[in-house]
This record gives C-alpha cells, structure tokens and sequence, in this order.
C-alpha cells in the first residue's frame, strides 16, 4: 500500500488529527471566499469584453440606425448618447451603471435593458432547468447502462448517440423534433411557450414571475399546467440532449472507473451482481464529475439557448438577444451578454463550492 | 424509514409523470379566449412593435397596432383609396392655408375622457415638439400651428397654400390622436402608461399588451368613425419572430388569420391546402432599381458623359426586365408586375411603362433594346455594376437581382457585375453616389400617388430627392408642386398621369413589382378581402368567425 509524504512523516494521534480538521475547515473558507472573490475579476473581464467588441464596430447608434437617419440627424443622436465621448470615459461610465443595475436603453424599441433582462431572464431560466432535467433523465441512465453493457453493442450504439446528441447543431435538433413532433405526428405544439387563451390568463395573474410553470400553478387549472409543460417539451429536449451527451459520456467513463476500484473489486468477491455494483457502488462516484462539469454546461446551455428559443419562438433572452443582434442593437446586446456573463461567473462559484463540499478529492 | 433508493424512485415517477402528464393535458388546453357574443379571433404576424406612443415610432408593426386603436380624423374606408373624415365630421380649407376641421360632438376616450379639439391641437403640438428621431414629425412637414378655437374645431395652418395632401397626411403614421390627460407634451408615453390609462378612441380598446408577444384587443363601444363598429368583439394578436412558425400555426388552426409576413415559398405552399384561403390585396411597397445619372454608364461624371448614350442605357434596361417572371418565379406571386411609378390601386396609377419600353405588352423586348443602344451608338455589351441588399430588402433579393442579371444579359447587350453589401454601408454608400445602378425599396407613408412621387422627382434647387440620383427635371418638379395643390380630382389624377408619362421617358428608376398584402385564413372567417385595400392598413374589425 503506497502512502504519502504527509502520512509518513507526520506520527498519528489526536492532537494531530485535530490540527488537520482544524487547517481543513479554515482551507474551505478561504477557498470559497477566494472563490467568490474571484467572480469580481471575471465578469469584469467579460463585461470589459464585451464592451470592447462592441465598441470595434463603431458606436451603436450609427450601427442600428445609420442607414435610416441622415448625417445631422445622426450626430444628433450620437452626441445625446454621449457615444462621441473617448471610449474610456464611457467605459468608465459604463461600468458605474452596471454597478447600479442600469444597463441603458435599447436604441431598437427604447426600453430600459433591466426590463428587458427581467422580462424575458425567467424563460431563459425556465428552459435551461427543463433543460438539465432532460440532460439528467436521458444522460445518466444511458451511461450508467453504457457502461453496464461495456463493449458489446448497445454500448456502442450509445456511444454513437451521445456524440450525435452533442455534436447535432441544435436548431438542427430544434427543426427535426418539430418536424417529427409538431408537424407529422401533431402531438406537441410547434412553437411558443403557451397557447394564447393561457398566456391570456397569465397577464391577469397579479404576481406574475415570467416562469410559466409557476405562474400556471398560481392559476390552478391543470389545462393550463399541461399546456405550458408540452409547449416545453420539444425546447427542452432539443436543448437538454446537447449536455445528455456529455452526461452520457461521462458518466460512463467514470462507473468503468469506479467498476474496476478495489473497494467494488471486493463487492463483487462477496457475489454482489453486477447490476446492483453499478447501482449501488459505482454509480454515486460517478457522478461527482457530473457536477464539476454542470457549471461549464451551463455556459453551454445559455449559448444553446439563443438558437432553441429562436427556434421554438421561446421568448427569453436567447431569443431577445437574437432579435435586437439582427436589428444591430448593440446596446442591448451588450446589457444581455453581460448578464448572461455574470450568471456563468456565478454559477461556475456555486458549483466549485458544492463540488468542494460533496468531493474529498478537491483540495484547497 | 424511506430509503435513498425509494425517494429516488418516486422523483424519477414524479418526473415521469410529469411528462406524460404534459403531453395528455396538452390535448385539454384549448386555444381561443373568454368572450361573450361574437367568436373570438386570433391573428398571428411577425410584425415587430417598437412603441405604442404615436410619436415615437414610425413602422409598420406599431402602426398596425395604432391603426386599431387611435382615432384618426381622416380615414380610409373600407375598399377605397381615398381619404373621408373619420372622427372628424368636415374639414375643408377656410382659407388658403388654413384647413379647418370639425369633429363630431361627444366623442370619448375608452377611459371616458373627452376627446376635443384640445386633444387634437395637443397630439400635433407635441409631434412636433418631440421630433423623436424614430417618430413621423417629418410628415407633418407643412404644418405651422395648430389651433383650437373651439372643443369641436381644429384649424391646421399650413406653410404652403391649397395642400391637398395634408388629409392624406392625418390619417397617416402622424395622424393618431392621443389623449391629452395621458400623455406627457415634451416626452414619449411608455406602452404601459398608455395601455393602462385606455388612451384610445380607435375601433378597439387593449385589455392586455405584453410587448411582441401578445395583444389582446376588445371592441370599443364609443367608436363612431367611417370605419363603422368592430364585427368582433375580442380580436388576439400573436406575434411571431419566425414565418414558418407562423405558418405553421394559420395550417393547424392555432390562429385564424395570419397577416404579414409570409415567404413567397409558404404562401404557395398554403394555397394548396384546402384548410386555409389564401387572400390577395393591393400592396403599398414597391421594389425598383435607380440609375444614378452621374455614374451609370455614359452618366455626366464619367469620362465618356453622353446624355443621349446614358438614356439609350437605361431605356434598354427597362426594355429588357421581365416583371412577370419576377413575379412569378422568385415571388411565387406574391408580389405584382409594377408598370408605373405610382402602384396600382391607388389614383392616377398607369401603365406606363408597358407602354413604353418592352414588348408593350409587359414582356421583354431584346430586339427594341439592342435598337435603343444601336441608335443612340452605344457599343455593347454595356458593362453595369449593379447593387443589391439582402438584409433590407429581404433574402429574395439575392434570387431577385440574379434573375435581372440574367434578363439583362440575355441578347448579349449587358455584362452585369452584381453585387450586394450589408445595409448600414449600403446605404451610406448609395447616398455617396458610390453605386452607379442599385436597388431600392419603398413602403408608402401614405396611401396617395404623391407618396410614390415627391420623395423620388422633386428635386428643387435646395433640397435632394430621397433616391439621390441627381435626377432633375424642373418640369416635373412643377407638376409635382401643382398636384399637389389641385383639389379637383379628375384634374389632379390627369397631372398625376402627366408626371409619370415624363419621369418613365427619362427613367430615372425602373419600377419592377409592387408587394401584394397576403392574409391567409381559416375557413369560416370572413371579411379579409375587406381589409385587404389601398388604404394599406389592415383592420381587425373587418374580421369575423363563424
């Protein structure tokens, strides 16, 4: 049995194990804080990103309405917006809005972007937790079978099916599923995220939350539940296959991993089956890289989500952000981009720290 | 005790059964809204709003919107071209530059707020106060001052004498009348501000408004205009981001009508399905090319300037496009073979130009054009730039200007080098004479001939017409100013027809097609051919179901 240099060198007892809890339990703090702090510099970054490319287009005035509005008129604008100004004094002015939550105006519809962001954020959220349900549902099952089957053909047949799944581009997946789904077989509605007489009755909703499940549950009727949840079937799908591969993948790989460790080497000396190894001693293992990896999919998700919303009419910020990049408003997208920038910066810190909590392996 | 693995169990069944619950409940949950009396109708379109207030937008998704909503004091009436008082009761010029206006007595608001002559003065004032960058104050280019001597009389002063446009004017985007309880004088009113306040006086008040997504519109009881009562009570608009979406959904029977924008593809695809009808109406937008007279070949900027040469060009040109093959090929007929400059449907439409140039019976005439350059010594084949966008002027534009390539260089007199640039430069560029042929695209402010006339051919000394093609005929620009101030309408349609009889001579443009308005709609729904007119603007009230 290999030992390390800490075990070796360091006598045991209990004064020794104390001061090592005591180091563990101050490293996790530190870590998190370190963590949390580490966001700031990122979407900093990003945000800085973001500003900078949209700003080597030239400025978002000339941009969206250049070809409608003549010279004077355009100055006009440009200088009311203050977009003549040397671009770090806008940057500058830029990030102090972003600090207090004012992200500017669209220049396409003139509504204050933080309406925007508000309005349509929970749809963006809605679909990508249908979408991860989709992902878990699909992806770990098959993987575990995957690797149950190691080998013989439904493991390869899986295979190819994850890497169909991620590497179908989504509107792709997105068309085909409406095609099959919507069109042939007539099943599930083709786009939207309900039918009008439901979304009719969502406005009268006096707390409305723009996540329509909820806001269907607020209504009670099952009719409306039922017409929001299959309007969310095929977005979700096409949406929660992209990550499913990955999960799939993954998942296999690591229960092969776990399938071959000592401690299920000894489980199945003692006459374990084989199926229950994989559901009771290999699977849980398993699936701690699932979670490393939610936080990169998430990333993954989001930039999925502009083509299944633009697909499937899903009107969220995907969509949203579609829509003002194809009427050039850059003011827009720049205040999306940088929310969806900090969501991925803090998603990513949420799942370091469950990681931290639920894997002994992290170390910090 | 419950186990890890039972409450695994039940959350994998509860998310089982919540999907099998999603697709059997989907089969429940219907479509169509509470009403009472007439049949609730739904519209789907992939119009865009920008804002509700009438003084901040000025396209055709917000006033698609507004057209339901605001009073107007003139209209057009169902199947007409030509302007009436709407919520006005006359109007008629008191003195050469005053057009006084009378409205009917007792006009409301939905919210039950007066509607006077304050509110009308107020709605012209603050247009023009605002001039929002976005909004029509440019089309109130002749107004001076409004007053208002008394709560049921308007008199509009006009800097030009006799303008027998301004009625067009008023039932245009600039034309809405607002309520002045509601709206702010120097700022645009947010769209919940006016959907909440019930600020309108149009067929049809908005009792719920989420932004491009969803309106919903009831029947106002207070509307006594030309327009005569909505036919139903609750109309529902959809909006669509993507065509196909739409279409889609009129095929199933989700929505009952479907109204701009369908693709020429998906039209012919719907008039072969028995479910739907597919309408047709006269369109307003009109797609044509320009020769810049500067620098089109044989142009007074270029090194060989020859006028005579430069015309044989252009009259070659237009003796070689086939509309009908435009039509029908790339547009699926969607749109119109255009034969004048002002469109059909409208007073003083012609067809002029099958007149002149092609085998003068719409089709091309390769023998005429070769004569034209022949006679006129032009050495062919003729070398054009010719320039096209596909992000303005739609992605057909692509298939569109490859086919006038191909007519164009069909007998051999042309050699066309096409070419296509993203809008922002397009524009900047075609403003800066950089193309010497290009296309271009019109969709009117105003449902008369003068919208498909001044903007292109008056070209007085100090102001450029919008097509910037340095095109100038001070004859034209004379009849133009005359038209515009004829009252008589068998003179004015005459001097209208005259204008076009020289502009199609000299051919400053080439007029192809002109857009048809296509709805498409589920059995049983009536009154869409109604809409569907000159007036450009499609009512909802028109509708009914059943």
């Amino acid at each position: 049995m290999t030992t390390t240099a800490a075990e070796v060198t360091t006598p045991p007892g209990a004064p020794e194990q104390k001061s090592r809890s005591k180091v563990r339990g101050g490293g996790l703090g530190r870590y998190i804080l370190i963590r949390f702090l580490l966001i700031f510099p990122t979407v900093f970054i990003l945000v800085t990103l973001v500003f900078l490319l949209m700003r080597t287009i030239g400025d978002p005035i000339t941009a969206s309405l250049g070809g409608r509005l003549n010279a004077e008129q355009l100055q006009e604008r440009i200088h009311a917006a203050g977009y003549d100004r040397p671009v770090i004094v806008q940057y500058v002015e830029y990030l102090g809005q972003i600090f207090t939550g004012n992200f500017g105006t669209t220049i396409s519809d003139n509504r204050p972007i933080s309406t925007v962001l508000l309005t349509y954020g929970g749809a963006t959220l809605e679909l990508a937790v249908y979408a991860l349900i989709v992902a878990f549902i699909v992806g770990i099952p098959l993987g575990m079978l995957a690797a149950y089957l190691r080998d013989r053909w439904p493991d390869a047949v899986l295979r190819v099916l994850a890497i169909l799944f991620y590497a179908t581009p989504v509107f792709f997946a997105g068309l085909l599923l409406k095609l099959v789904f919507g069109v042939w077989l007539g099943v599930l509605p083709i786009a939207g995220r309900a039918t009008t007489s439901t979304e009719l009755q969502m406005q009268l909703l006096p707390n409305k939350t723009g996540i329509y499940l909820i806001d269907a549950l607020q209504i009670g009727d099952p009719a409306i539940i039922g017409d929001v949840l299959s309007h969310a079937v095929l977005p979700a799908i096409a949406l929660g296959l992209l990550t499913a591969g990955v999960f799939l993948r993954l998942v296999r790989t690591n229960v092969i991993g776990t399938l071959s460790a000592d401690y299920v080497d000894a489980a199945r000396s003692r006459g374990v089956s084989e199926f229950r190894l994989v559901r009771k001693h290999a699977y849980k293992p398993a699936l701690i890289p699932i979670i490393t990896v939610i936080g990169l999919q998430i990333a993954l998700l989001l930039g999925g989500a502009v083509l299944t919303e633009t697909t499937f009419e899903w009107k969220g910020l995907g969509f949203m952000l579609a829509q003002y990049l194809s009427a050039r408003d850059f003011v827009a997208v720049q205040g999306i981009v940088a929310l969806l920038a900090v969501i991925v910066a803090i998603t990513n810190f949420i799942v370091d720290i469950v990681a931290a909590l639920i894997d002994p392996r992290v170390r910090y | 005790m419950t186990s890890a693995s039972t409450i695994r169990k039940r959350t994998l069944a509860v998310l089982g059964g919540t999907a099998i619950a999603a697709l059997t409940l989907a089969g429940c949950s219907g479509g169509g809204g509470a009403t009472t009396g007439s049949k609730p109708l739904t519209i789907g379109t992939t119009d865009k709003v920008t804002v509700l207030d009438p003084a901040g937008s000025y396209d055709n998704g917000s006033f698609a919107v507004q057209n339901q909503v605001f009073p107007f004091l003139y209209n057009t009436p169902y199947g007409s071209p030509d302007v009436q008082p709407d919520i006005a009761a006359s109007g008629d010029f008191t003195s050469p530059t005053a057009f006084t206006v009378k409205l009917k007595p007792g006009l409301k608001f939905a919210n039950g707020h007066d509607l006077t002559s304050s509110d009308v003065k107020f709605t012209f004032d603050r247009d023009l106060k605002i001039a929002d960058a976005n909004g029509p104050s440019s089309l109130l280019y002749n107004l001076a001052s409004v007053d208002a001597p008394d709560k049921t009389t308007v008199v509009f002063n006009l800097k030009t004498a006799n303008d027998q446009v301004f009625k067009q004017i008023l039932s245009s985007p600039a034309g809405p009348i607002v309520d002045e309880e509601v709206f702010p004088a120097d700022k645009l009113a947010t769209d919940q501000e006016i959907v909440k306040a019930h600020a309108f006086a149009g067929q049809y008040d908005i009792t719920s408004y989420d932004f491009n997504n969803l309106i919903a519109y009831k029947a106002n009881p207070n509307y006594d205009g030309v327009l005569g009562k909505a036919k139903t009570d609750i109309v529902n608009v959809k909006y669509y981001a993507s065509q196909s979406n739409l279409k889609l959904d009129v095929q199933k029977g989700n929505i009952d009508v479907a109204f701009r924008s369908l693709s020429p593809t998906d039209v012919a695809n719907l008039e072969k399905d028995s479910k739907v009808t597919v309408y047709h109406g006269p369109g307003g937008e009109i797609r044509y090319f320009v020769f810049n007279f500067q620098t089109q070949p044989f142009g007074t900027k270029t090194a060989d300037a020859d006028p005579a040469k430069a015309l044989a060009v252009r009259q070659a040109a237009a003796d070689l496009v086939d509309r009908d093959a435009l039509a029908k090929n790339v547009y699926k007929g969607t749109y119109s073979p255009l034969y004048s400059y002002v469109p059909d449907g409208l007073t003083g439409a012609t067809t002029v130009l099958k007149d002149l140039y092609g085998n003068g019976k719409g089709g091309p005439d390769a023998g005429k054009a070769k004569k034209a350059l022949a006679d006129a010594g032009v050495t062919t084949p003729v070398k054009i730039d010719l320039q096209y966008n596909t992000d303005h002027y739609g992605e057909s534009s692509s298939d569109e200007y490859a086919a006038i390539k191909s007519q164009l260089e069909a007998g051999g007199l042309f050699t066309v080098n096409l070419q296509s640039t993203e809008y922002v430069q397009y524009s900047k560029d075609r403003k800066a004479g950089v193309y010497s042929v290009f296309q271009l695209g019109w969709f009117p402010d105003y449902s008369d001939a003068d919208n498909y006339l001044t903007p292109f051919f008056y070209n007085p000394t100090d102001k450029e017409a919008f097509i910037i093609n340095h095109y100038d005929d001070p004859a034209v620009d004379a009849l133009i100013l005359k038209q515009g101030v004829t009252s008589d309408k068998a003179e004015r349609a005459k001097l209208i027809e005259e204008i076009q009889a020289k502009v199609a001579a000299q051919l400053p443009t080439v007029p192809l097609l002109q857009g048809d308005q296509v709805a498409v709609a589920v059995k049983g729904v009536s009154g869409v051919k109604d809409t569907l007119d000159a007036s450009f603007k499609f009512r909802y009230a028109a509708l009914s179901k059943g």
